[in-house]
């Protein structure tokens, strides 16, 4: 399984905007590719329009077709499962930390796709269903601008009080306070499931009646026992299971590529903060986006291949600075989520409808963007200049310790009488003072 | 489109005729009441409604605009005037939208007082707040069309000072609009638009220009010519601000950071900000200064900065924290953004002496003497210029914080430092800021943040021991580094901090071997005899073995959880662990041993490291391109390796 996976699915709920226009498709599916028709374009005369802009591509993992049962291609709940839920408990009994992002615009099928309905049960109860190893905890939070609030604290809690998100060295990246309930059956899973989702915000707008405008993330959390050098130990797995706000506030990337503006009421320019950013950010990028495939041999065009040239040559070579703004609170608290020892998996729910198309493309770009995100480690390699001349020089004395061994095999004819008797003694010899020169190569390159 | 179109043929014409020019009608009166409460529930109530009815207020000031609005155009059709622009929505192009400015927009058109025109700027001006609140309320095109309504009604005015705020305004709304679609370009066109009607209104005019509430203000609530301008030069920061975010996403990144620091000069100039928000801000911009090697301009933001965020106030003390919550949260948030901006000074005070430290090394990483003396040399003459220089940079400031900067600055050199004694000046800056940091991003709490700031303090030693030329210093001032880092990449979770691990593995690894070379130049300088005593044998041993254990661990953090080393390395992991290899293969062999099995053994683990890089980047020749150097060596090695071990093994032969 890959550490990344995204998928695409295409749901059935027809929204009143897509009957309304005879829910025309404006979407077709070819095993891993979607393709999509430019209905901007429509207007245009033929000639006119390059053919390549009429149909946009993206490729994804799976895509799934869920829009008339009586297609043949019709991808059901089971076999959605079979896919993705069965990749995300394989991923979690392997020892994984394994997430499970579900994004898309509100009507797409997402809720469908993630929870179901009584009759046809989505990813979530299903993965519930499961059986329970040791020691099963679930928590379940929602973050509403920013703020992280407690899904399944029920009546307790005060005026939706705000939780702190704060990093462990040994437990992690947790959220203080946050409820964990011990579960041991799938019922209790659901019902908290259950719980947990009618407390969640949502919205009533002129443009939706209720769309869901937080982000919620389910946690379900195991042990194992396992046998580790055939000594009896356990492991803990980690399952996220990510709602995604239903609307363009889901990407984490909404505050920083667009104008915001800038409050008339206060003197706060809120944004400006994040454009700074964004722009110490990039020139770091540009300067640095060999970050670590390049960095040993810095400084040294002597000596080194090309790769390194562009660094050294280029008089800058990278500066690292400090981008004094915070990560969302999705990204903080799911860092260990993204790359690394964890497995990924995004499903994208969009709507074939033409009547959605901007909000459908804009899903896709998102969904295909997420393929690229992840924590890239950085390892910072000192300038191994030394090593790599001492090493040179090492070999030229074991290349010249060679060549004279060579020369003593196929000795000129005046030498080899003399020298052919004590052959090993010479060669003895030689290695002994390769090896104390080895041992005592105490000067300094100057 | 139609939102506008229904707006519109819901005004029911009343048949009296009504005089607008009366001002004090009390139809007037009872539009500007209804403009007053609009613009309080707008801009006061809404920030108390409730998160499942978050446009409450909003949808409510929209009903009262609607209606001050069909009362505007009763007034305008009492007087026999023609149909305004704000019913021809159905007659727009369906081209995009442009500032279809006209030649000269302060030449033609209606004065702005004279009676048309201001019917015009009044109408415009509801225009305009229907289209924000629109867009504020997530209907983008029905705010799109307001917006573009009021254009249509300015157009047939001319700048002047009762209407040169709507006409920027609606051009800034207009700019975020077409921004937030990604097009850039249109939203480049309204602002830059907007930048030039401001500046040849400050050219030509310059008079306090009335503020669009004063529309619908009774004579007694008029502004002061100081709250005009006031008003009037924060609605072009803006202009300057989306500008800014206009060019970041068209990639013009100079010019970006030039319209940035613009809007922070005029924040502070005009008194229009919020001190720790500003600080951070110019913090921020310091690193993209430095980012691109320009000091000069970096330290100048980190002092502002400095200065500015004092203005915040005090920290609450921990007592009055945990008595009031509002305290508490002053209190985290001072202290926190405090140690942002310390953490913008250490990387300041890093990247200048790491950037020194690259123009002053050889081709082997060390102090070149003749390059030092050279830029000594030059920057005696530099030094000279840098007045000049100063004039023409770009200065934050206002009268009474202009020498707290300049003292700040003074603190801290913006040139390269070139000798120890300089270089320790600014890495003794960093470090103050360091316990700065870490004060506030405790172990507990804020790991990541805590060993980036470890990280860096740990990078600031390594270059402060560049410029040491006492190798026994030099070798302590390695130990330190190794004294942070070592406890913390042991102690922590091995599965939520993989990354930081891995670069504390492999700094660690860096530095012992690092030691392990001074530690061997010192015992050749001290001793001119060939023989090392045992004492330094075993030192030399343990910084070698220690080293080697890193990059191991390293390596080990590649396996899967079943311990499997994979077959395929990830592509961000490539290098390193090639690398890693190549380096364990080295370590392996520079192990000193009398014994040769022992030497034995350790040339059999060197060779079979070297193995892997070639074997590895044989399997996969597209590793190659990663480590050619390593690869060209390890080849080599793995040549010659196996005559230094056969020897080896015939001698053991023959003493046995």
């Amino acid at each position: 399984m890959a550490s990344r996976q995204v998928d695409i699915r295409f749901s059935s709920s027809l929204t009143r905007r897509e009957s309304a226009d005879g829910g025309r498709l404006a979407v077709q599916v070819e095993d891993k590719f979607v393709k999509i028709r430019n209905v901007k374009l429509d207007g245009r005369t033929e000639g006119a329009v390059d053919s390549r802009e009429k149909l946009l591509e993206f490729c994804f993992d799976y895509c799934y077709w869920s829009v008339d049962r009586a297609d043949p291609h019709y991808a059901s709940q089971e076999e959605v499962f079979q896919d993705l839920g069965v990749s995300v408990l394989s991923g979690a009994s392997e020892g994984y930390n394994v997430c499970l992002f579900a994004y898309g615009q509100t009507g797409s099928g997402k809720t469908y796709t993630m929870m179901g309905t009584p009759d046809s049960m989505g990813l979530t109860p299903r993965i519930c269903q499961v059986r329970w190893l040791i020691n099963t905890q679930l928590s379940f939070l929602e973050i509403y601008n920013e703020r992280v609030r407690d899904l399944l604290k029920g009546g307790e809690q005060k005026k939706r009080a705000t939780l702190r998100v704060r990093e462990h060295p040994e437990k992690g990246p947790y959220v203080q306070d946050l409820s964990s309930h011990v579960v041991s059956d799938c019922k209790q899973a659901i019902d908290l499931l259950e719980e947990g989702i009618a407390n969640r915000i949502t919205a009533a707008t002129h443009n939706h009646d209720a769309s869901s405008r937080s982000h919620a993330i389910f946690t379900i959390q195991y042990t194992q026992a396992i046998l580790e050098n055939n000594l009896p130990s356990e492991t803990v797995s980690k399952i996220n299971l990510v709602d995604l706000a239903g609307s363009e506030r889901a990407d984490p990337h909404y505050c920083r590529d667009r104008l915001t503006e800038g409050s008339n009421i206060n003197k706060s320019l809120v944004t400006l903060g994040i454009v700074i950013s964004a722009l110490a950010q990039n020139s770091q990028m540009s300067s640095s986006c060999q970050s670590i495939n390049s960095v040993a041999s810095e400084g040294d065009g002597s000596t080194v291949g090309s790769h390194s040239s562009s660094l050294s040559g280029g008089g800058g070579g990278r500066r690292h600075c400090f981008i004094p703004y915070r990560d969302s609170v999705l990204t903080w608290l799911l860092k260990d989520s993204l790359g690394g020892n964890s497995k990924t998996i995004m499903i994208a729910t969009v709507s074939p409808s033409a009547s959605s198309y901007n909000e459908t493309l804009s899903t896709l770009r998102y969904a295909a963007h997420a393929r690229n995100i992840v924590n890239k480690p950085r390892v910072n390699e000192d300038a191994s200049v030394r090593l790599i001349r001492e090493l040179r020089e090492e070999i030229d004395r074991l290349k010249s310790m060679l060549l004279s061994f060579e020369m003593q095999r196929n000795p000129s004819p005046s030498l080899s009488d003399e020298r052919d008797g004590n052959l090993s003694e010479i060669v003895l010899q030689n290695e002994l003072k390769v090896t104390q020169g080895r041992h005592t190569c105490l000067h300094l390159p100057v | 489109m139609a939102a506008t179109q229904q707006e519109a043929r819901s005004c029911v014409r009343t048949p009296e005729r009504t005089n607008m020019a009366s001002v004090n009608s009390s139809e007037w009166r009872a539009i500007c009441d209804k403009f007053t409460n609009a613009q309080n529930l707008t801009e006061i109530e809404s920030r108390n409604d409730k998160e499942n009815d978050p446009f409450r207020s909003k949808y409510k000031a929209k009903e009262l605009l609607r209606e001050i609005y069909c009362s505007l155009k009763n007034f305008e059709a009492g007087e026999g005037e023609e149909e305004g622009g704000g019913e021809s929505g159905d007659q727009r192009p369906t081209e995009q939208p442009v500032d279809g400015q006209r030649e000269d927009l302060f030449g033609q058109g209606f004065s702005g007082d004279s009676p048309a025109g201001l019917r015009a700027a009044r109408l415009g001006a509801v225009e305009y707040y229907l289209g924000v609140n629109h867009v504020d309320t997530e209907e983008l095109s029905a705010g799109q069309e307001h917006l573009m309504n009021c254009m249509k009604l300015l157009e047939r005015c001319r700048v002047s000072s009762p209407n040169v705020s709507l006409f920027i305004q609606v051009r800034n709304q207009l700019g975020i609009l077409w921004a937030g679609r990604d097009e850039t370009e249109t939203a480049q066109g309204f602002l830059e638009t907007a930048e030039s009607i401001y500046q040849r209104y400050m050219k030509e005019d310059g008079s306090p220009p009335t503020d669009m509430t004063e529309y619908f203000a009774a004579e007694e609530n008029l502004l002061t010519h100081q709250e005009r301008i006031k008003r009037f030069e924060l609605a072009y920061t803006h202009t300057m601000y989306y500008l800014a975010q206009v060019y970041k996403n068209l990639g013009q990144t100079e010019r970006a950071a030039t319209y940035c620091h613009t809007t922070l000069q005029r924040q502070l100039q005009l008194n229009q900000f919020t001190p720790m928000e500003w600080a951070l801000n110019a913090a921020t911009l310091s690193q993209y200064y430095i980012t691109k090697g320009r000091y000069m301009e970096g330290r100048h933001c980190l002092s502002a900065a400095t200065v500015i965020s004092d203005l915040a106030g005090e920290v609450p003390s921990e007592a009055a924290a945990q008595e009031n919550e509002t305290e508490s949260e002053r209190r985290e948030h001072l202290r926190q953004k405090r140690a942002e901006i310390a953490r913008c000074w250490i990387k300041y005070c890093l990247n200048l002496l790491q950037d020194a430290k690259k123009q002053l090394e050889d081709n082997i990483g060390e102090l070149d003497t003749d390059r030092q003396e050279e830029l000594k040399r030059a920057r005696r003459r530099e030094e000279e210029e840098e007045e000049k220089g100063r004039k023409s940079a770009l200065l934050f400031g206002s009268e009474d914080t202009f020498d707290s900067i300049a003292s700040i600055e003074e603190k801290v050199m913006c040139l390269f430092p070139l000798d120890f004694t300089e270089a320790r000046s600014v890495f003794l800056v960093g470090q103050n800021h360091v316990t700065q940091a870490k004060d506030y991003f405790q172990m507990d709490g804020y790991v990541t943040d805590h060993i980036e700031i470890l990280q860096d303090h740990s990078a600031l030693f390594r270059s402060l021991a560049f410029f040491e030329e006492d190798l026994e210093r030099r070798c302590k001032m390695h130990k330190r580094r190794v004294d942070m880092l070592e406890p913390i990449c042991n102690d922590l979770n091995a599965q939520y901090y993989l990354m930081i691990r891995r670069q504390l593995m492999f700094e660690l690894a860096e530095t012992y071997n690092e030691m392990m070379d001074l530690k061997l130049a010192l015992a050749n300088r001290q001793a001119d005899t060939q023989s090392l005593d045992n004492h330094t044998i075993k030192k030399f041993n343990h910084l070698c073995s220690a080293s080697a254990k890193y990059f191991q661990m390293f390596l080990d953090s590649l396996c899967s959880p079943e311990g499997k080393f994979p077959e395929r390395l990830e592509e961000e992991v490539l290098r390193p662990a090639l690398v890693a290899r190549f380096r364990v293969a080295r370590l392996h062999s520079r192990l000193i041993s009398t014994s040769p099995t022992v030497q034995l053994d350790n040339l059999n683990k060197s060779l079979e490291n070297y193995k892997y890089v070639v074997q590895y980047c044989e399997a996969n020749p597209e590793a190659g391109a990663a480590v050619e150097t390593e690869l060209e060596l390890s080849k080599e090695m793995v040549g010659l390796l196996p005559l230094k071990i056969n020897r080896l093994n015939a001698r053991m032969d023959s003493n046995n």
